[in-house]
C-alpha cells in the first residue's frame, strides 16, 4: 500500500519556491516544479500550473527577477533568480515556519509526564 | 510596505500594458509543455501520450492565462469599467430613473455641498500668511452671556509684559471714517470732491510684524507712531492706491484725510493684503492710557505662538497669568475667562469654540441625513427596475456570477448616476460661490474677509464625492440585496414563464407615505414661495424709486458716559441741520428718519382688554412689525391717515415719567387681525416683553401706549401688523434715512455725502441706494430661495409620480393573464381599467387622503405667515387636485400597456 499524496500546504508554495531558487541557482519554472516533486519524492501533490502563478507573485515583490535564456536542453525558457530581497524574506520565512513546525510537534507530541 | 507599493506599481503596469506580459506568460507555458513533453518520451512514453500527460500536470492553460492575467493585472478594475459601461447604458435605458433620481440626488447633494463649503468657508481654513495657522487672538470671554468682554489698552500691555508663550501682541479696532482724497491740505469747507466712508483700522505697529508682509512703497506703521502726540500717518492698500490714487509712483509723503484728521502717507501694502479682517486704511491705535476700551465688535487682541508651544500651551499660560485686575473683580460675577483662540475662530463665531465644533459636527451630520428621503425614494424605483430584470440577473447568477457581483452592479449603477449628480451639483455651487463673492466685494464694509477662498476646495469635492457614495449606497445596497435574494429563486423558476412579481408591502407602504408626504407638504412650500416672491413680483406698492435710503452715523468710539450723551444731543443737532439744509436742496421733497417699510423688526405686543386670538399654536401679535419713526415718516412715504391723527411734536418730547401720555399709530392690518370691528383708538397696547421696550427700562411691564392713528397698509407690506411708535432725533444710532427725491435719485449721492461731512467731518452716510433697488436686491435673494424651493418641490412631484408609476406597472404585470382572460371574455375598456387599478387608487387615495388631513393640520396649526409665507385660498384643494393629476399622468402609460394586452398570447404563455 502506497503512501497518501498530500496537497501542498496553503502558502508554503511560495517558501518552497523561494528555497529551490537558493539551492539550485537561476532556474525555469518547470525545472522548479520538477525539484519540488523531486524532494517530495512525488508524495506532494503539486500543480504545476500554479507554480507560475506564484512566479508572477515574486517577481511582482521583487524577490525574484525573471529573464529569459536557453535551458540544458537548448530551448528557450525563462530564468527565475533569487534578489537580495528575496534572500531576506526566505531567511524569514524559514525561521518563522521552523517557530510554526515547532510549536505544532510540541502540541501533537504526547506529554511525557515526570 | 514596500513590497505593497512594488506589487501594486508591477499590477498597474501590468493594466497598462496587458498585451506584452499575456504573450510572455503563454510563451513561458508552451516552453514548459514542451519541457515536460521531452522529458516524458525521454522516459520511454509514447508521444502524443506524453504531451497529454504534461498538460494533465500542468493544468488547463487557458485558465491558467486568465489566472495569470488577474494575478499580474488590476482584475476589480476591469469589471467596474464593465460595469461603469452597463450602467450608463442602463441609465440610458431607464432614463425616467436616470431624470428623476438625478435631479432629486443633485438637489440633496447641492444643499449638504453648500453647507459644508460654506461652514468652512466661514468657521475653516488658515490664514493665508506665513505660518498663518500660528496666528491667534486673546480674548476675555464672558461665559455667563456667552460674548467676548471689553479688552482695555491697559489688559494689552499686561498681556504684552506677562506673556512668553505668545509673541507680537497687538490688538485693532475697526472705525468708519470719511475719506477725502487729494483735499488734504484744503478747509473742509472748500471741499468740492467726493466723499466716501471707508473703515479704517486702528492697529498697532506689531500687526504688520506679524503678518511678516513688508511695504511695497514707503514703510508700514512703526512703535513710533502709536506715541501720543506723534504725526498722524496711514498705510493704504494696493487697490487704493491703484484706483483711488492713480497709482502715483510719488504717493509716499502726500496727504488723505480721513474724518477729522489729516494724515500722511506713509507706506502701500502689497496686492491682496486686508490684515486683519478686509481693511484697505491702517492708522496706528494710539497707546494713549487713556483710550477707551476697545469695544467687543469689530475689535481684537492678536499675537503669534511663540515658537514651539501649542494653542493649549499658550491656553495654559494664560489662564495661569490669570486676568488682569479689572476683569479679576468681576470674575466671579460675570464667570470672565481669559482665552488664545484661533483668530478666524474668535473673528467668525460668537459662541465657545467647542460650541461652534459642535455646531458644525451637527450640521455636517443633517445634510448626510438630509440624503436619506430622497434616496429612499431612488430605492423603491431602482427596486421596481431590479424586480422587472429579475429573469436577466437570475439567469447571471446561473451562469456563475455571484452575489456580490451582481449587488456591485447595481451598486456602480446608481454611483455613475450619484457622481454625475455630484458634478452638477458642484457647478452650481460654484455657480453660487461666484454670486456671493460679487456681492461681497460691493459690500459697503469692505467685503470678504482676506483669508477667504471662494473657489471650490478639494475638501468641499471630496466632502460631495463622500456624498455622491453615500447616496449611492442608500439608493442601491437595500433593493440589491433584497432583489438578489430569496427572490432569485423565483426569478429562475421565472424564465419559464411570464408570471410578474409583486411590488411588496413594504415598498407600496412607502410609496403611499410618498404621496401622503408630498401632498401635505405642497401647500404650505407654495404658500412661502409666493410669499417670499411676492414683493419682488408686486413690487413695493408706492413709487420706490422716488426714494433714497442711507444709513447716517458719526465718530461716537468709546467716549464715557457724560461724552456719550453729549454726542447724541450732537447727532440730534446735526440730523436736524441736516435735514434742514437738504430740504433747501433743489429736488429734496422730504426726509424722513425710521426703518425703511418691510424691514422694521418684529415684536409681540397685547392689547389691553382684549384676548387676541390664535391662529393654530401662534397669535398674529406676535407677527408684528414695530418701526420708530420721526415725523415726516407718514408724508415722505405718502401713507394715508384712516383715522385719528398723526404723530404731534408734543408726543416726540416725552420724557420716561411720561409713561401713560405715550402714543402709538397703528395700520390697517393689526386693526383686522387684532381688533376686528372694534374701534382702535383710544385702545392701550404695550409690549408683551418689557426688556424689548427702549421705554420700560429696569421695569417689570412695557408702559401703555394709547392708539391715536389708524393708517393705511403699505400695499407690499400688508401680510403683517405694523405698530409705530414716535422717536426723537438723535436716540438712534447709527440711523436710517429716507429721502423722498425729483427724478435720478442717484444723481444726487456725492452731493448728499458732501453736505453731511460738511456739516461735521465725523458725520457720514453710508450705504446709499435707490429704495427700488434696495427692494430689487432683496427680491434677488428672494427668488434664489424660492427657486431652491421650487426646484425641491419639483423633485418630490416627481419622485411621488415615479413611485406612482413603478406601483401601476407592477400591477399591470402582475395581472397580465387575468387581464388577457377577461379581454378574452369579452371586458370593454373601462371595466378592465377600474379592475386593473382598483386596488392601486385605493392605495393611491389612502395617501391623498392622509396627506390632505395633514396639510389641513399644518395649516391649522403652522399659518403660512409664520414662516414667511403667504396664505393662498384653496391651496389644498388645489394641491390635491395637482396630485390627482400627478397620479394619473404616472398611470397612464401602464394602464395602456395594460389595455394593450394580448389574449392569445397571455392565454397561450400561461
Amino acid at each position: 500500500m502506497t503512501e497518501a499524496r498530500s496537497p501542498i500546504l496553503q502558502g508554503t508554495l511560495d517558501l518552497m519556491t523561494l528555497k529551490t531558487l537558493e539551492q539550485l541557482g537561476p532556474m525555469h519554472g518547470y525545472g522548479i516544479a520538477r525539484r519540488i516533486e523531486q524532494i517530495g519524492e512525488d508524495a506532494l501533490v503539486v500543480n504545476q500550473g500554479t507554480i507560475y502563478l506564484c512566479l508572477v507573485r515574486l517577481v511582482q515583490k521583487k524577490w525574484v527577477t525573471a529573464e529569459w535564456g536557453t535551458s540544458e536542453n537548448g530551448r528557450r525558457a525563462k530564468f527565475y533568480t533569487l534578489t537580495k530581497a528575496g534572500r531576506q524574506q526566505l531567511k524569514a520565512e524559514v525561521e518563522n515556519w521552523d517557530r510554526i513546525s515547532g510549536i505544532i510537534a510540541r502540541v501533537l507530541q504526547p506529554a511525557t509526564g515526570s | 510596505m514596500l513590497t505593497l507599493l512594488r506589487v501594486a506599481v508591477a499590477r498597474l503596469r501590468a493594466y497598462l500594458r496587458p498585451g506584452d506580459q499575456s504573450r510572455d506568460f503563454e510563451d513561458e507555458l508552451e516552453a514548459h509543455l514542451a519541457m515536460a513533453e521531452e522529458d516524458k518520451i525521454r522516459q520511454g512514453l509514447p508521444p502524443a501520450e506524453a504531451r497529454r500527460m504534461a498538460r494533465v500536470e500542468l493544468g488547463g492553460v487557458s485558465q491558467l492565462v486568465e489566472a495569470g492575467r488577474e494575478a499580474r493585472g488590476l482584475p476589480w478594475l476591469d469589471s467596474f469599467w464593465l460595469d461603469v459601461k452597463l450602467s450608463l447604458r442602463m441609465l440610458r435605458k431607464s432614463w425616467g430613473l436616470t431624470l428623476v433620481g438625478g435631479l432629486a440626488m443633485t438637489i440633496a447633494i447641492v444643499i449638504g455641498a453648500t453647507v459644508f463649503h460654506f461652514l468652512n468657508l466661514a468657521f475653516g481654513g488658515t490664514l493665508p500668511l506665513d505660518e498663518g495657522d500660528r496666528v491667534v487672538a486673546l480674548q476675555i470671554w464672558d461665559t455667563k452671556e456667552h460674548r467676548r468682554h471689553n479688552t482695555s489698552m491697559e489688559d494689552l500691555e499686561r498681556w504684552r509684559a506677562s506673556l512668553r508663550s505668545v509673541e507680537t501682541i497687538g490688538a485693532f479696532r475697526t472705525v468708519e471714517r470719511n475719506l477725502v482724497l487729494g483735499e488734504g491740505s484744503v478747509p473742509l469747507a472748500a471741499v468740492g470732491g467726493p466723499v466716501e466712508p471707508v473703515p479704517v483700522a486702528e492697529m498697532t505697529a506689531s500687526g504688520f510684524q506679524l503678518a511678516r508682509v513688508p511695504a511695497l512703497l514707503g514703510r508700514s506703521l512703526e512703535a513710533a507712531d502709536e506715541r501720543v502726540g506723534a504725526a498722524p500717518v496711514v498705510v493704504i492698500g494696493h487697490d487704493v492706491w491703484q484706483s483711488r490714487l492713480s497709482g502715483d509712483p510719488a504717493v509716499v509723503g502726500k496727504t488723505i484725510r480721513l474724518g477729522e484728521t489729516i494724515h500722511t502717507v506713509v507706506g502701500v501694502m502689497p496686492e491682496g493684503f486686508a490684515f486683519p479682517i478686509n481693511h484697505r486704511f491702517w492708522t496706528p491705535l494710539r497707546a494713549d492710557p487713556s483710550t477707551p476700551l476697545l469695544t467687543t465688535e469689530k475689535a481684537l487682541v492678536f499675537a503669534r505662538l511663540a515658537p514651539g508651544v501649542t494653542l493649549q500651551g499658550a491656553q495654559v499660560e494664560l489662564t495661569a497669568v490669570g486676568l488682569p485686575p479689572i476683569a479679576g473683580a468681576l470674575e466671579a460675577e460675570t464667570q470672565l475667562v481669559a482665552q488664545v483662540e484661533p483668530y478666524i475662530v474668535a473673528l467668525t463665531s460668537d459662541g465657545d469654540r467647542g460650541q461652534v465644533v459642535w455646531l458644525i459636527r451637527l450640521m455636517r451630520l443633517m445634510v448626510i441625513l438630509l440624503l436619506i428621503p430622497p434616496c429612499a425614494n431612488i430605492a423603491i424605483l431602482v427596486y421596481a427596475r431590479t424586480v422587472t430584470r429579475q429573469e436577466e440577473l437570475a439567469a447571471r447568477y446561473a451562469l456563475g456570477a455571484s452575489r456580490g457581483r451582481l449587488v456591485s452592479q447595481l451598486f456602480v449603477e446608481m454611483l455613475v448616476l450619484a457622481i454625475g449628480s455630484a458634478a452638477v451639483a458642484l457647478g452650481v455651487l460654484q455657480l453660487a460661490l461666484n454670486w456671493a463673492e460679487s456681492g461681497l466685494s460691493e459690500a459697503a464694509d469692505g467685503g470678504a474677509p482676506f483669508w477667504m477662498d471662494f473657489s471650490l476646495t478639494l475638501k468641499t469635492v471630496l466632502f460631495a464625492g463622500g456624498l455622491a457614495v453615500f447616496a449611492a449606497m442608500a439608493a442601491s445596497l437595500v433593493p440589491a440585496i433584497k432583489a438578489t435574494g430569496r427572490q432569485m429563486q423565483i426569478g429562475l423558476h421565472a424564465l419559464g414563464s411570464r408570471t410578474g412579481k409583486q411590488l411588496g408591502a413594504t415598498w407600496t407602504t412607502l410609496v403611499v407615505f410618498q404621496v401622503a408626504v408630498s401632498l401635505a407638504a405642497l401647500p404650505l412650500a407654495v404658500e412661502i414661495g409666493w410669499g417670499t416672491i411676492r414683493k419682488g413680483v408686486l413690487g413695493p406698492g408706492f413709487a420706490a424709486e422716488k426714494y433714497l435710503t442711507a444709513r447716517l452715523a458719526m465718530d461716537f468710539e468709546g467716549k464715557d458716559g457724560a461724552a456719550e450723551a453729549e454726542n447724541r444731543r450732537r447727532f440730534a443737532s446735526l440730523q436736524a441741520e441736516l435735514v434742514r439744509q437738504l430740504e433747501a436742496e433743489p429736488g429734496f421733497l422730504g426726509t424722513t428718519f425710521a426703518d425703511l417699510p418691510g424691514d422694521e423688526p418684529w415684536d409681540t405686543i397685547e392689547i389691553e382688554g382684549v384676548t387676541t386670538e390664535r391662529v393654530g399654536i401662534f397669535s398674529p401679535a406676535s407677527l408684528l412689525r414695530i418701526n420708530r419713526v420721526d415725523d415726516a415718516f407718514f408724508d415722505v412715504f405718502e401713507i394715508p391717515l384712516l383715522s385719528g391723527r398723526h404723530f404731534e411734536a408734543g408726543d416726540f418730547q416725552l420724557k420716561a415719567g411720561d409713561a401713560g401720555r405715550a402714543v402709538v399709530v397703528v395700520n390697517r392690518t393689526l386693526v383686522q387681525q387684532l381688533l376686528g370691528d372694534r374701534n382702535p383708538l383710544g385702545r392701550r397696547v404695550r409690549y408683551a416683553a418689557a426688556e424689548h421696550d427702549p421705554a420700560a427700562a429696569g421695569r417689570a411691564t412695557s408702559p401703555w401706549y394709547e392708539i391715536v392713528g389708524v393708517v393705511e397698509d403699505v400695499p407690499a407690506h400688508a401680510d403683517r401688523g405694523t405698530m409705530y411708535q414716535p422717536m426723537a432725533r438723535g436716540l438712534v444710532h447709527p440711523a436710517h434715512l429716507a429721502m423722498r427725491l425729483g427724478p435720478k435719485p442717484s444723481t444726487m449721492v456725492d452731493r448728499l455725502r458732501l453736505i453731511a461731512s460738511r456739516l461735521d467731518p465725523t458725520l457720514r452716510l453710508d450705504e446709499i441706494s435707490a429704495l427700488d433697488e434696495v427692494y430689487r436686491e432683496q427680491a434677488v435673494g428672494n427668488n434664489v430661495g424660492a427657486s431652491s424651493l421650487a426646484a425641491v418641490v419639483l423633485s418630490v412631484l416627481l419622485l411621488s409620480a415615479a413611485g406612482l408609476y413603478a406601483l401601476t406597472s407592477f400591477t399591470v404585470n402582475q395581472r397580465r393573464r387575468e387581464i388577457g382572460i377577461r379581454s378574452a371574455l369579452g371586458a370593454t375598456s373601462g371595466r378592465l381599467l377600474a379592475s386593473i387599478f382598483k386596488r392601486t387608487l385605493g392605495q393611491f387615495a389612502v395617501g391623498a387622503l392622509g396627506g390632505m388631513l395633514v396639510a389641513a393640520l399644518i395649516d391649522v396649526y403652522l399659518p403660512a405667515e409664520v414662516v414667511g409665507g403667504w396664505s393662498i385660498p384653496g391651496i389644498i384643494p388645489a394641491a390635491t387636485a395637482l396630485m390627482v393629476l400627478v397620479g394619473i399622468l404616472a398611470a397612464t402609460g401602464p394602464a395602456r400597456r395594460g389595455l394593450r394586452v394580448d389574449p392569445n398570447t397571455e392565454l397561450r404563455e400561461g
